[in-house]
């Protein structure tokens, strides 16, 4: 095995920031359930270790003066699934936190943690990008925020640079209506092969993405645009071949690149049914 | 700048001083230098669900957790859980329903099932189901897992009844 990394727990984020900053080749962690496996499997070496568990600022889920929600980038993914303040078209983000892996996994996983790392078969890329969410980031220099939908940009890449790391995840105020993530998978809590989000308010207003069929998760304004003005089967239809022509799967040991584009259209007519078929029961 | 050294854990209820690295995850911390066995290092990935152990009480990956993360946490392997009532009653259920072969799983499985039985007593089979996705077997199959809990679980409801 490699050196043993040192490790080290930061009170606070200007000092976590800081030593990422000092350190060349220092890695954040956070929950461990990706950056763990990956020095288990010995796919990573990092210099150092800064745990970010221990920063207060980065826990917790909290509601904005304007009804918008920030949850902390080390929020774990039970936390999320249980929050009631994630409702009506927020919900698709607890729905996809209670579909990742299984509960041990979801007890230590951190929402930063997960998009930071960016595999494309996670659950929260697509979620996020139903639910219209701002990811803001943090280095020792500066802070910034980026739309959840330009935070990806190839496989298991990000924006983010080295010494930046993703502190809080930011959501619109919630709407009224539903929020679902159906995600098709060979067993409970392995990677999605296909997975739909959907964001749909009573307004109409709705917001669609896919995950598991490329390096980032597949959304497109016109897409949205179709399904927030009509969802009939012949809209759902065309929203789903546009959305299909974004893909870029690949063949893995779980399905190949064609089953999965063959997933996205009949996965999304089925998931946005859903959500009608939920809305008319609360109503 | 606070660098860990050297990593105190408080493992079933005592203070176990450690010689643990940074990097050593709690799973090799445990198993190698406390020679608590009974969590298993299975894939060493987060996915088998064997390592499972308690931190605050809430079931985690021991192979996933850096040991020096769990400081001032309190772990609880399944050598510690052998006394509590919810554990007796599993593992009787588990002799019973016969719902072990290898047992390579079962530590993980227990501790898994003693997590859902002291969250909630009398669940549904697919609160089993769910509970214990995250805890592969290879060789009994899922059937006599999930009947042992609910025997379990039934039998601790008639306790309390009682």
């Amino acid at each position: 095995m490699a050196s043993n990394p040192a490790l080290f727990q930061s009170p606070t984020l200007t000092e976590a920031l800081d030593l990422l900053a000092a350190i060349p080749g220092a890695r954040p962690l956070s929950g461990g359930a990706s950056l763990v496996a990956m020095m288990n499997a010995g796919l990573v070496e990092p210099a150092a270790l800064v745990s970010l568990t221990r920063i207060p600022e980065l826990r917790g889920i909290r509601v904005t003066a304007d009804g918008g929600v920030i949850i902390g980038a080390a929020t774990r993914h039970n936390e999320i699934a249980a929050d009631p303040r994630l409702c009506g078209t927020a919900a698709v983000l607890p729905h996809a936190a209670a579909q990742i892996a299984g509960m041990a996994v979801r007890n230590m996983g951190t929402i930063g943690g997960a998009i930071a790392h960016a595999d494309p078969g996670l659950d929260f890329p697509p979620a996020l990008a139903a639910a219209g969410a701002v990811v803001e980031l943090a280095s020792a220099a500066a802070r910034r925020r980026v739309p959840i939908r330009e935070f990806f940009v190839d496989w298991y890449a990000t924006v983010l640079t080295p010494g930046e790391i993703v502190i809080a995840v930011h959501l619109p105020k919630p709407k009224p209506g539903v929020g679902l993530y159906l995600k098709h998978a060979r067993v409970s809590g392995d990677f999605a092969i296909v997975s739909v989000a959907v964001s749909l308010a009573r307004d109409g207003e709705a917001h669609v993405a896919v995950g598991g069929c490329g390096p980032v998760p597949l959304a497109s304004a016109e897409a949205d645009g179709i399904v927030s003005s009509d969802l009939s089967a012949s809209a759902l239809a065309h929203a789903g071949d546009l959305l299909t022509a974004l893909a870029n799967p690949v063949d893995d040991v779980r399905a190949t690149a064609d089953y999965r584009r063959l997933l996205i259209p009949r996965m999304l007519a089925r998931a946005l049914n859903d959500c009608m078929a939920a809305s008319r029961s609360v109503a | 700048m606070s660098e860990i050294a050297p990593i105190v854990l408080n493992v079933n209820g005592a203070a176990r001083h450690t010689t643990a690295l940074g990097g050593d995850t709690l799973l090799t911390v445990i198993r190698d230098q406390l020679l608590l066995t009974g969590a298993k290092r299975g894939c060493n990935q987060g996915v088998c669900g064997a390592c499972t152990v308690l931190v605050d009480g809430r079931p985690v990956r021991a192979c996933l957790s850096l040991a020096g993360d769990c400081q001032d946490r309190r772990i609880e392997t399944i050598e510690g859980l052998g006394d509590r009532p919810v554990m007796r009653a599993l593992q009787q259920a588990f002799v019973a329903a016969a719902a072990f072969q290898c047992g390579f799983c079962t530590p993980g499985m227990l501790v898994a099932a003693f997590a859902l039985l002291a969250d909630s007593r009398l669940p549904s089979e697919a609160d089993v189901r769910r509970a214990l996705s995250g805890n592969l077997c290879r060789c009994t199959g899922y059937k006599k897992i999930v009947e042992a809990v609910l025997r379990a679980a039934h039998a601790l409801a008639d306790e309390a009844v009682a």
